[in-house]
């Protein structure tokens, strides 16, 4: 095993990959992804982490300083409101210990102290109010600044682990319903690589088989494959990715990845299919598959064993290609919604982005992660998959 | 223009000696009134019409012609390798193997035979191997699937099997691939490929028109001495009359899908009887200084399209002694005369 894995190394194809920098950079990319993917599965991040609300609306993101305007957003709807909210009910103390944000727990004081410094932030928040605009009375500076003192001391401080993990949370800022951006974002890693894998490898085989038998056997069953992949490729692929994901919208499968793979499935394999048939057809004529025929083979065995190892070179470039394609329309899938449904993805974030008028009111750290997350991916996919077909060509040095 | 020279003029291994006489051997391949055609967009055509000869055991079987005379499809429809598509084989047509029709045999029947009791060797010893796989897995293959062998004892009969064909190393050729194999080690793989299972028949088509002539008589003398050992028959197919006059007991000349005449070696290239074995013979380059001025005859024009063939002998276009009877009628391949037949309704050199 060992072995086998240091003569693959050794290989001419991998020494030509590893001499190519773009393509080493573009490994490492890959492995970063690959290891957030398998975070991911861990439940390091998990889907509840994505879905829960873990800090005030739309907080900014890139560690962009906040304007006036949104630090008193932030310390008045995300602190105050709900504390003062809770003093107003029937049972105040069963109030407050259900006010909950993220990590956050209303402080262990007693009613009054509470009350005490809810009236201190009021007046505050008032004189506060009378500013048209905070971002530009920078007299109103220092009255900002105890108003957030004043509604921190309703906080119960974070423990050290918990301060660690809000940060993350908050790293690459929230959406319009307070959700960790980046964990989203992580966690679309995963759903991204999921579907890219299983659709790349089942449309690989899928379009190989029936490639190569269409190639080596030719007649009918030829006809067969050429009639199923031309009346497949006629219909538009994303038209067709609707109409299936629409087929699914009723069923229970919805809620799982299963229409996606399906849809992908169904488009992707006709450009494997056809190259592998091309190469079939040539190399059937070589007299090694002609010998493996008077050696006694059987058909099966000559395709499978003699016959497809020789255009694993193909297989492995159509592998990379069909990987990112499948990552691509994933996100334009979900950005209709009509791909992924109930977990995080990058389409979805994007959209969401617009709907919420992120975009138009300025709020860009949504729909830059997302976009930022899937274009590395697909650059370093498509950097290495470059590098592979240069790798695996004969006649390039 | 540069002539290569022919084998047989400069290789010490006795030429014209038949190498054994066993002509009383009950024939392990006997081809009766073999006909092959293919279906194409022009209609169909006959490749090889009315073939029949017989290879005994130990016996090495010359095949000779021009390009597209039918040599290739003759031994293709013994190991019944032409696409069942568009190819024909004639319903009188019998493929006698150790008694066994494989004209008619099953699909099953035949995947039993090829490999195992027929094997074939091809020309181009460049694309006869698997690029992907190492030499000592192709061998391996071939005895899984043919032999109950254990893992050890194949791989002692394959290490054994290289040997036999004088590869170097055999150990260490066992784990190399093709590239790194010359031509010549190559041509020997394939040898070795063929032969592991301890076939009966060799069919071995233009197995030496790749190679040098020195690697070519490495290759020739190591098949005589395979079926001296063995005991195999062997069908050689060739258009190099040097090979032919090397190694085979008996020879076929065949021209536009017809037996033209076949005999023994020494006979033939003594006294060839049909004008095209003559004009064959002729086209060799001889060397010497009677021969160092004169241009090297060749025989004029070309064979004739299968689908314009002539009403009567095939060869009137390109025969100097063409008369009336020649075109309006067709020849037929003579009674055996000292295990000689000719068609040609005025053979030369008749005794």
């Amino acid at each position: 095993m060992i072995a086998s894995l240091g003569r693959l190394l050794g290989t001419r194809e991998a020494r030509k990959l590893r001499r190519d920098k773009g393509a080493m950079v573009a490994s490492l990319v890959i492995g970063v992804y690959l290891l957030a993917t398998i975070a991911v599965m861990c439940n390091v991040i998990s889907r509840k982490d994505c879905s829960e609300v873990i800090g005030p609306n739309s907080v900014p993101g890139f560690f962009r300083a906040q304007p006036p305007e949104s630090r008193f957003e932030v310390a008045r709807t995300s602190m105050l409101k709900p504390v003062m909210r809770a003093l107003g009910r029937s049972d105040p103390t069963a109030a407050l210990a259900d006010v909950k944000l993220g990590r956050w727990k209303v402080a262990d004081k007693s009613l009054d102290p509470l009350r005490q410094i809810v009236a201190d932030a009021l007046v505050l928040q008032h004189e506060l109010e009378k500013s048209e605009n905070l971002d530009q009375d920078t007299h109103l500076e220092s009255k900002l600044v105890e108003f957030e003192r004043k509604t921190a001391e309703l906080i119960e401080p974070l423990s050290k682990q918990d301060h660690w993990a809000q940060d993350m949370a908050m790293l690459l800022g929230t959406d319009a319903q307070g959700r960790s951006i980046f964990f989203r974002a992580i966690y679309s890693i995963k759903v991204a690589i999921q579907i890219g894998v299983v659709t790349a490898v089942i449309s690989v085989l899928i379009g190989a088989t029936l490639g190569a038998a269409a190639g080596y056997f030719g007649g009918w069953t030829d006809h067969l494959v050429v009639w199923l992949y031309t009346t497949f490729s006629s219909i538009p692929s994303l038209v067709l990715l609707v109409v299936i994901a629409y087929a699914f919208s009723d069923s229970d499968a919805k809620e799982t990845l299963l229409p996606v793979y399906i849809a992908f499935c169904a488009t992707f394999w006709i450009g494997t299919c056809r190259v592998i048939r091309g190469e079939t057809m040539k190399l059937k004529q070589l007299e090694y598959i002609q010998a493996a025929r008077t050696a006694g083979f059987g058909s099966a065995r000559i395709l499978f064993k003699h016959l497809l190892p020789n255009t694993a070179h193909l297989l492995l470039i159509n592998f990379s290609l069909l990987l990112i394609g499948a990552i691509k329309s994933e996100v334009i899938l979900s950005y209709l919604g009509l791909g992924v449904q109930s977990q995080p993805s990058w389409g979805i974030m994007i959209r969401d982005a617009g709907n919420n008028g992120d975009v138009i009111a300025g709020r860009f750290w949504q729909i830059g992660t997302a976009t930022f997350f899937m274009f590395f991916l697909v650059l370093a996919f498509n950097i290495l998959s470059d590098a592979l077909q240069d790798a695996f060509d004969p006649k390039h040095l | 223009m540069r002539s290569t020279p022919s084998t047989f003029e400069l290789l010490p291994i006795a030429p014209f000696m038949p190498h054994t006489t066993m002509p009383l051997a009950t024939p392990l391949l006997d081809v009766r009134n073999l006909s092959v055609g293919f279906r194409t967009d022009r209609g169909d055509v006959t490749a090889i019409e009315d073939v029949s000869f017989q290879v005994r055991p130990g016996e090495i079987l010359g095949i000779v012609g021009e390009s597209g005379c039918g040599k290739s499809v003759t031994s293709r429809s013994i190991m019944r390798l032409l696409p069942e598509r568009n190819s024909f084989v004639d319903s009188r047509s019998e493929i006698l193997f150790d008694g066994v029709n494989l004209a008619q045999a099953d699909e099953s029947v035949m995947r039993s035979i090829r490999g195992n009791r027929i094997a074939m060797i091809f020309q181009e010893p460049m694309t006869a191997l698997n690029p992907v796989f190492t030499i000592g897995w192709q061998l391996d293959e071939a005895l899984k699937y043919h032999t109950k062998m254990n893992r050890s004892e194949r791989r002692t009969h394959v290490v054994e099997m290289l040997r036999t064909v004088d590869i170097p190393h055999p150990e260490q050729r066992y784990r190399e691939y093709p590239h790194q194999l010359s031509g010549g080690m190559r041509q020997r793989v394939v040898i070795a490929l063929a032969l592991c299972c301890g076939p009966e028949l060799l069919l071995a088509d233009e197995p030496t028109t790749a190679l040098d002539v020195t690697i070519q008589a490495q290759i020739l003398r190591l098949m005589d001495e395979l079926r001296k050992n063995s005991d195999t028959a062997v069908v050689l197919i060739t258009h190099d009359l040097g090979v032919i006059a090397q190694i085979c007991d008996r020879v076929i000349v065949m021209y536009a899908g017809q037996i033209v005449e076949t005999s023994e070696v020494q006979p033939l290239f003594a006294r060839p009887q049909h004008p095209y074995t003559k004009a064959l013979l002729e086209s060799i380059p001889q060397p010497g200084p009677d021969h160092h001025q004169a241009r090297l005859p060749t025989i004029d024009g070309v064979v004739p399209s299968l689908f314009e063939l002539p009403a009567g002998c095939r060869f009137q276009d390109r025969c100097p002694y063409k008369v009336e009877q020649c075109v309006t009628e067709q020849p037929r391949l003579s009674k055996e005369v000292h295990m000689r037949k000719v068609r040609c309704f005025f053979p030369i050199n008749e005794s």
